[in-house]
């Protein structure tokens, strides 16, 4: 469990469907995502050190590589979506049950004399205008941070 | 409760006031009177403003907290109660032209 406050050595009773993900890898390493077979298959032993080198290089790029054009036909079905989400909110409303109530925390002191402090003299009309000046210049320079792209977020592969 | 109240009601301008603990409102009177709306959303308010601290320090770094409309709400926090009066706010926007 990675989620906060949570301690990473309950590995008793896990259900071992529990990490299984929703979307599974879409390209297992043994099916390569156009379809063709790896070199590996029928090898002889006497394989090449240059195709064992390009063998382990395909099998890295394939694990490290999420091809979102094969993810579709990975897809559950309704049903088991379901039964998955059910399985995760009953997991969930379970551990929650088991977490101790953070207590609310106290109130501060602010003060020994509230009224005094209340009866006190608003604040000045300028601070205010100079307060959501200030802020107005803020929320202006913060709605012009843009995300510049550069390169593309998923490329194709040139495969003949 | 008394005690506490006394001095809330002779604050100039006030148009009401709460008192509230952890508990619920403690007293209320004037246009605040039984608002326990108002008195949750304050509550949320300073337990949210009363989380900033200053580097360096370890109190919060202010004694009272304004909320500006037509009108002004003071609030501030003592003997683990919320103090919450309503005020007029009196100072005229100047006129922009």
């Amino acid at each position: 469990m990675g989620c906060c406050y949570s301690s990473e050595n309950e590995t008793t009773e896990q259900d071992p469907d529990e990490r299984k993900p929703l979307i599974p890898h879409p390209n297992p390493v043994s099916k390569p995502p156009n379809g063709t077979d790896w070199i590996t298959t029928n090898v002889p032993s006497a394989r090449t050190d240059e195709q064992a080198l390009l063998t382990s290089i395909l099998h890295k790029t394939a694990q490290n590589i999420i091809d979102v054009s094969a993810a579709d036909s990975v897809m559950m079905e309704q049903h088991e979506y379901m039964d998955k989400a059910r399985q995760y909110s009953t997991k969930l409303a379970v551990l929650s049950n088991s977490l101790p109530q953070k207590k609310a925390l106290a109130l501060p002191s602010l003060t020994s004399q509230p009224h005094q402090v209340l009866a006190s003299d608003l604040v000045p009309y300028s601070d205010v205008q100079q307060v959501s000046k200030i802020a107005a210049y803020a929320y202006s320079a913060i709605s012009q941070i843009k995300v510049d792209a550069k390169e593309e977020l998923v490329v194709q592969f040139a495969i003949p | 409760t008394a005690a506490l109240t006394a001095g809330l009601e002779r604050i100039p301008d006030q148009l009401g006031y709460l008192v509230i603990s952890e508990d619920g409102v403690l007293a209320s009177a004037g246009e605040l009177e039984n608002d326990e709306h108002t008195a949750g959303v304050m509550m949320e308010m300073v337990r949210t403003a009363s989380r900033f601290r200053l580097p360096g320090s370890t109190d919060p770094p202010f004694k009272r907290m304004s909320i500006l409309e037509d009108f002004v709400y003071t609030v501030t926090v003592s003997g683990q109660k919320v103090f919450v009066v309503k005020r007029q706010n009196n100072q005229q926007e100047p006129i922009s032209v």
